[in-house]
């Protein structure tokens, strides 16, 4: 029930992902049409997009990638044996939150801080856009919580496949 | 270097972690918080570079167009159509379907930026090709994807030459035009290395395609080979910005391929887009990492130190580039090179700067030599790829990479010591470097 009901999130996130690459592409066809073909630049094409580019990367790494799926460094552990290598999750995993605990509190008054500037084009403040930086931080937060829960019950921490990790190279 | 000092603390952090098998993205933001805090600053300042880098860093939204426009060529009917065109072209040639798979290689890198999209993209089919009723053996054949896709980065669009402009503020239209000749030439050693190879090996020779065929199956092909001509024009007519460009070329390949060749359907749309956005998650997550870290890198000043101590060396430029070639050749086979690209190249632009090396030239040959380190063992993500889609052991698998590899750091070389080669096109476009 639980690992459907993940199932259906993950493929929610997915369809938001792949909609927000159809608008920053869709943004950038009207832009350049409307500035060639009717010579009338617009400029909040170019701020949706680039909008759409830094939620779509944070939204992306909190729901869509999955751990084994980003870029990662797996020589070592993956001649680990089976102890050494929840031992090394285990210290990966707790690095991760007290760090990126630790600057939870800073993060969010910076992000707070930022409503006193809005955008050039659209007026959406600032702090809403950059408020996917504090989903972000959570999401992972508690995605490592996860991690760390399940190596604690002796679960082997997740085989990265070089072939899956979607390196743009 | 003060072992205890905030930087060495979070740069051994960073290290630690990404050994420890954390993705390197959050390694580098764990590690820079880290630097933070140690050093007494804001720790709100990681979320600040990160927001703001992401935010103005405009250029990089050609990252995500530049892998829709791949996908969207990347269709059965389009890819048929520029195979029998390359095969018209030198099919007829002992070791001829070998020589196939490079042109193709080439043709595609003028229209996808990035090495694994191509071998993911042909990968399965050169492989069915090439090893039909035992013409090549089956690592020969994987080892020639692997080598020949490490050209599609090189020949523009080429997303690791953004990632260089973005880190390097060096202008992405002279760095696209300067990987057009190193692109072909490495191209140019793997095709003389097959014809060397052909003769000793007995390789077969595919049937002529006479020469009345030849406009037909060119026709065929010419929409798909327009794409290139399109995104190049568009940049260097100033018609549009190069973000722009990388979303005409978008544009372009949807239409082809829905109207001229129909091979579009809804589902194949949406994964198309669900592509492009996992690659741009997974390498943003990348490029997020390194905004912070190099803001500690820059505060800490440790470009500048560099290029001052190396210059204090009076080192040579030849001999500083020969130095960064090794180092990151040396890196190449154990690092994954959007790394070596967004956290080692800065730290060495300013010293290649300060010696009065050419910032294109030194872009191209780091990107080349990033390239090639894709096929080293043992850390090569392309070896990876193909011993999975063709089913060969890792080591007969480099076994067959090894000349190659020979040759394409003998290109390397070239690249690196004749900076006119790199330079030439540039400069007739009006690069003043």
């Amino acid at each position: 029930m639980m690992r459907k009901a993940a199932a259906w999130l993950r493929r929610r996130a997915e369809n938001v992902a792949a909609a927000m690459v159809a608008v920053m592409f869709f943004a950038f066809v009207v832009q350049i049409v409307f500035r060639y073909f009717f010579n009338f630049p617009v400029g909040w094409t170019s701020e949706l997009s680039v909008v759409m580019w830094l939620w779509l990367v944070l939204w992306g790494a909190s729901f869509v990638v999955k751990e084994r799926e980003e870029i990662r460094f797996d020589l070592l552990s993956e001649s680990a044996g089976r102890r050494t290598r929840i031992a090394m999750g285990f210290v990966a995993a707790t690095s991760l939150l007290v760090l990126y605990g630790a600057s939870l509190p800073a993060t969010y008054k910076y992000v707070t801080f930022m409503k006193v500037e809005s955008s050039s084009y659209l007026k959406i403040r600032m702090d809403w856009l950059f408020s996917i930086y504090l989903v972000f931080v959570v999401a992972i937060l508690a995605r490592y919580l996860w991690i760390l829960w399940r190596l604690l019950r002796g679960g082997e921490p997740d085989q990265a496949e070089a072939t899956q990790a979607s390196s743009a190279l | 270097m003060n072992l205890a000092s905030p930087f060495s603390l979070a740069l051994g952090t960073i290290v630690a972690l990404s050994l420890l098998g954390l993705p390197v993205g959050h390694a580098m933001i764990a590690g820079s918080v880290l630097y933070l805090w140690l050093a007494g600053l804001d720790m709100g300042t990681a979320a600040e570079q990160l927001l703001n880098g992401m935010y103005t860093s405009y250029l990089l939204l050609a990252i995500p167009l530049f892998i829709l426009a791949a996908e969207f060529m990347n269709s059965g009917p389009i890819m048929d159509r520029l195979l029998r065109f390359c095969n018209a072209l030198v099919g007829r040639w002992r070791g001829g379907l070998a020589q196939v798979n490079v042109v193709q290689s080439i043709i595609f890198a003028s229209m996808s930026g990035s090495a694994l999209a191509d071998a993911a993209a042909s990968g399965r089919l050169m492989q069915t090709l090439m090893t039909k009723d035992g013409r090549y053996t089956a690592s020969f054949a994987a080892a020639l994807t692997a080598v020949s896709s490490v050209i599609g980065p090189i020949i523009p669009p080429s997303i690791p030459l953004v990632l260089y402009s973005l880190v390097s503020d060096t202008s992405i239209g002279y760095l696209f035009l300067a990987g057009m000749v190193p692109g072909l030439l490495i191209g140019a050693v793997q095709m003389s290395l097959i014809a060397f190879l052909a003769k000793r090996r007995n390789f077969p020779v595919e049937p002529a395609v006479s020469l009345r065929e030849l406009p037909g199956i060119t026709w065929q092909a010419v929409p798909a080979l327009m794409m290139p001509v399109i995104l190049l024009g568009c940049l260097y007519s100033g018609i549009t910005t190069p973000t722009e460009a990388a979303a005409a070329a978008a544009a372009y390949a949807l239409l082809v391929s829905a109207l001229l060749y129909r091979s579009v359907t809804w589902t194949g749309l949406y994964g198309s887009l669900l592509t492009s956005a996992r690659t741009t998650i997974s390498i943003g997550m990348l490029i997020a990492g390194a905004l912070v870290f190099n803001y500690v890198i820059t505060i800490e000043n440790i470009p500048k130190a560099l290029a001052a101590m190396m210059k204090a060396y009076e080192l040579s430029p030849l001999a500083f580039l020969l130095f960064a070639n090794l180092v990151l050749l040396a890196l190449g086979c154990f690092l994954e090179g959007t790394t070596i690209l967004l956290v080692i190249v800065p730290v060495l632009v300013p010293t290649a700067q300060a010696l009065g090396i050419d910032p294109v030239h030194f872009g191209v040959v780091a990107v080349v030599n990033i390239m090639i380190g894709l096929v080293t063992p043992p850390y090569g993500l392309l070896l990876f790829m193909m011993t999975k889609i063709a089913g060969v052991p890792l080591k007969d698998l480099v076994r067959e990479v090894m000349p190659f590899l020979g040759v394409m750091i003998g290109a390397l070389a070239l690249i690196t010591f004749v900076p006119d080669l790199v330079l030439f096109l540039p400069r007739l476009l009006g690069y003043k470097g």
